[in-house]
């Protein structure tokens, strides 16, 4: 059973690659083996080399603008629009491969936040996840929460499928204080 | 002047927030098979006990955490992220998480206020 589960590993530990955000940073992996053999954890995160040893905060102070809510705020609505337009045209003609639905997450997302950038929205910080599937009529679900400040904060989504796949993107922005 | 707490309490730390995260899985899913009827209430417990784990540290944060959960069928998935915000403040984790019969990815992205 313990080979089983070491075999597993090492796959899931080549597979890593595909588990990735597209960043210029290192992508590092721990794995973790539970104590009951029949379920087994990964963690994978983003982080620059030397992140949290550094001496914390070296940015320079700003001063206080003493601004509580935004100027403009989030339009929900042409984001939803971004994310019809861009889906759809990337992946309509597309079928399931590994290689290619592997670039195709990292390259939509990268679009969708360029897009979401140039609307010039001040003070908001953009999430943008991505989800390609294949269809092989298994069942999936995809669920979030957020602790924020409903007033400023809010999120866009859209999902999308054709004949061998389904995509699913979550925009989310955040209004920094 | 304003001092900001700047040091331990305001940056994201992935260990301590990767052990909550599948503390959090163990605790909602651990153990159990895939069943269609259950897979939604699983989702939102998953997403509820890890963001009410993380309110429980205290930090200066916004939360998202997203959950996702799926029939282990053969089929693939890819997730891909692309996020602009401040590298000093923020952070994120991902944790992937599988039994005999599901997968389960639930990310979390920590903004710092």
């Amino acid at each position: 059973m313990s080979d089983v589960a070491k075999d597993k590993a090492a796959r899931l530990l080549r597979k890593t690659g595909s588990f990735s955000s597209l960043s210029s940073y290192d992508v590092k992996v721990k794995e973790s083996r539970r104590k009951q053999k029949d379920s087994m954890s990964t963690v994978s995160y983003m982080d620059d080399p030397g992140h949290h040893d550094d001496i914390p905060r070296p940015t320079q102070q700003m001063e206080n603008t003493y601004q509580l809510y935004p100027t403009k705020y989030f339009p929900g609505a042409t984001v939803n629009n971004i994310l019809k337009d861009v889906l759809p045209s990337y992946l309509q003609e597309e079928k399931y491969e590994p290689e290619l639905c592997r670039q195709m997450t990292k390259t939509i997302s990268e679009v969708i936040k360029a897009r979401v950038k140039d609307l010039m929205i001040p003070r908001y910080k953009i999430i943008v996840l991505i989800h390609i599937g294949q269809l092989n009529e298994q069942s999936i679900r995809i669920g979030s929460r957020c602790l924020w400040n409903s007033n400023t904060d809010t999120f866009s989504s859209f999902s999308f499928c054709n004949q061998s796949l389904f995509a699913v993107a979550n925009v989310f922005a955040v209004y920094f204080e | 002047m304003d001092e900001y707490q700047s040091g331990e309490e305001t940056a994201f730390i992935v260990d301590e927030i990767s052990g909550i995260i599948k503390e959090s899985i163990e605790a909602a899913i651990g153990g159990n098979a895939y069943q269609p009827s259950r897979v939604s209430q699983w989702t939102t417990s998953v997403v509820e006990l890890c963001l009410s784990q993380l309110t429980k540290l205290g930090k200066p944060f916004k939360y998202i955490v997203t959950s996702v959960i799926m029939q282990k069928n053969g089929a693939g998935l890819h997730t891909a992220s692309s996020c602009y915000w401040d590298n000093n403040a923020d952070g994120s984790c991902t944790v992937r998480w599988e039994n005999k019969t599901m997968f389960c990815i639930v990310s979390v992205f920590g903004l710092g206020i």
